[in-house]
């Protein structure tokens, strides 16, 4: 081993003068801020909460008592389930709703419509603009007393009566999702547009002129163009949405009668409501294993995906 | 129909084909495939179009109304007596004001300090071969994922101890966390597409590794660093429950400001807070009209916005 020398890949001819530092060592150093505040701000407080689950602690009271896993109980026997069945509605609901209507919007802009580079920009507006921002609007929407939604709807004689969309159990999770629907299309609408335009069009014309039907060539030629970007759309959207506050937050507040309730409405109301910071991390805690899970999925695709 | 156009088989195997009947049988069939495409191509754009911007459309209407009209059901669809007064009473509100200014300020800080530091960070996982380097960039992916409500349960723990809450400086980093991990990899896309050659040429010519990160790629990825600090301060702009929960009326930003000056217990200023919110996207949506060309490649690279 120690005789031949493997033939060394010339490193490329750094300064001659000053060169204290090995290159690794260089890199590292250039990584050192960035790390140092990960750490500070966000691997130190991750790791403090899954430590704090453990502890019966007030946030308006100093010192802590250590409880073991009673916090965990608290919820393992309590709303755990609810609200991880909310959690997935949520989330489910917020990811395949935009899904589908983004991915149609695509598939029609990209036929060459005039004007559709227009109507692109157009169309991002939902998503451009800010999230509490969407959330007022839609608040505003659905209001039960003068929203425009149930006046149009009984205009056209479909309800009889103002229907209070945000405060009854039966719609308000409904209400929250088509909210997060309109303001997460545009997104999926521009990553699969540019997927969809990698798809040479010579290949749909010669599929079509084969005589392959347009449901046939979705299947055959576009899909597995665009499967890679839907892919990642769809996981990334379900991690985000997993994790998503604003809009369930300004909207019910996680009510009525914790019909919206999800882990990030349930962490913050537990800790800045009810001020139990043990309880509030114990169930983040749990949430987190479930987040970690869909993380590696993640990371295993985008590794697979090849990047540098 | 299908009887006299060719089957798929044989289009291939003689693509003169086309020059018979069954090839302008064939033509028509994809003419009248294109038109059928065409219809509902159209068909889409028209009813997501209804989804997508009616919204927008009342979001204006009822900034432009009076507020006694906004109590009308059921409401008036277009609305009669348009108004600007929603917008010169929030010009004259001093306490927006502050709020504004201290979007300003955090924004603006946070996309500096997110654009500095994720240039050291991004520069070094694009150039430099080292162990640990994919284990780091990772983590720092992986980083943007962990649940916000949770980092800001013990976030507030923190910041408390250190007697921090209520200040810029809270804001600033907690934002951090969230806009850092995202200008590392948009800057580690941009430094990418610099090639290696020209940093051997500066380093035969002499230049250290510091002076040629500083005076000769900074310069080529300024485009770039300045559409990270623009996203950074997007996002800084738009947060809500960070501001929301780590600072009071005096150093709150903008969007949980609205709430606390808009939203009552019974009855909320309907007209006011959309002519409100119109201000607070205003900025967004002229900092994303330049940004338009990084959107793609940011968002696959950085997975920006949640």
């Amino acid at each position: 081993m120690s005789t031949a020398a493997p033939p060394q890949k010339a490193p490329p001819p750094r300064e001659r003068s000053g060169a204290r530092l090995s290159n690794g060592a260089f890199a590292l150093l250039l990584t050192a801020p960035g790390l140092a505040l990960f750490a500070a701000i966000i691997f130190y407080p991750l790791l403090s909460a899954l430590f704090t689950g453990f502890f019966r602690q007030d946030l308006r009271l100093p010192g802590r008592e250590f409880v073991g896993l009673d916090n965990f109980a608290y919820w393992l026997d309590g709303d755990f389930l609810a609200i991880l069945e909310q959690t997935l509605i949520f989330t489910v609901g917020a990811t395949l709703v935009p899904f589908v209507i983004g991915f149609g919007l695509a598939l029609a802009l990209n036929t060459g419509l005039k004007g559709s580079g227009f109507l692109r920009g157009l169309f991002l507006f939902p998503w451009v603009i800010p999230g509490v921002v969407v959330s007022f609007l839609w608040m505003w929407i659905f209001n039960a007393n003068y929203g425009v939604l149930n006046g149009v709807l009984m205009e056209a004689g479909i309800i009889d009566e103002s229907v209070a969309w945000l405060g009854r159990p039966g719609t308000a999770m409904l209400a929250v999702i088509v909210t997060k629907t309109w303001a997460s299309f545009p997104w999926m609408m521009v990553m699969l547009l540019a997927g969809l335009q990698t798809v040479p069009k010579e290949l749909h014309e010669a599929a079509s002129m084969d005589g392959a039907g347009s449901i046939r060539r979705f299947f055959a030629v576009t899909w597995p163009q665009v499967r890679g970007v839907a892919s990642i759309v769809l996981l990334l959207e379900f991690i985000w949405n997993f994790q998503h506050f604003d809009t369930i937050y300004v909207l019910t507040g996680g009510g009525p009668a914790g019909t919206t309730e999800t882990f990030a409405t349930a962490v913050y109301q537990t800790a800045f409501k009810g001020f139990d910071i043990g309880r509030a991390t114990a169930l983040g805690g749990l949430w987190m294993l479930l987040l970690l899970l869909l993380v590696a999925v993640y990371l295993r695709i985008t590794e697979r995906k090849g990047d540098a | 129909m299908t009887s006299t156009t060719p089957t798929p088989v044989s289009a291939v195997g003689r693509p003169q084909a086309s020059a018979t009947r069954a090839g302008r049988g064939t033509r028509r069939r994809v003419r009248k495939d294109l038109l059928r495409s065409r219809i509902a191509a159209w068909s889409a754009v028209v009813v997501i179009g209804a989804f997508g911007l009616l919204p927008v459309y009342w979001l204006l209407a009822t900034a432009l109304s009076t507020p006694e009209s906004t109590f009308q059901f059921p409401p008036k669809l277009i609305p009669t007596d348009l108004t600007l007064g929603n917008f010169t009473a929030l010009a004259e509100n001093d306490q927006l004001i502050k709020y504004m200014i201290n979007s300003l300020v955090v924004a603006s800080i946070t996309a500096v300090l997110s654009v500095v530091v994720a240039t050291y960070m991004g520069y070094s996982f694009s150039k430099f071969r080292y162990r640990g380097r994919r284990s780091l960039m990772h983590l720092v992916l992986a980083s943007q994922m962990f649940p916000q409500a949770l980092l800001l349960v013990t976030l507030y723990t923190v910041f408390s101890s250190f007697g921090m809450l209520n200040t810029y400086s809270a804001l600033v980093l907690s934002f951090t966390t969230f806009t850092m991990p995202l200008c590392v990899w948009m800057l580690k896309g941009i430094f990418d597409t610099i090639p290696d050659a020209l940093l051997e040429a500066a380093s035969i010519d002499g230049a250290s590794r510091w002076r040629t990160l500083h005076s000769i790629v900074a310069p080529l990825a300024a485009p770039g660093m300045i559409a990270a600090g623009l996203f950074a301060f997007v996002r800084g702009w738009n947060d809500f429950i960070f501001a929301l929960t780590l600072a009071d009326k005096e150093k709150q930003t903008l969007p949980p400001g609205l709430v606390s000056t808009y939203i009552g217990e019974f009855q909320t200023a309907w007209p006011q807070l959309m002519a409100a919110s119109l201000v607070v996207s205003v900025p967004v949506i002229v900092a994303f009209m330049f940004l338009q060309r990084y959107l793609v490649g940011g968002m696959t690279a950085g997975s920006v916005k949640s």
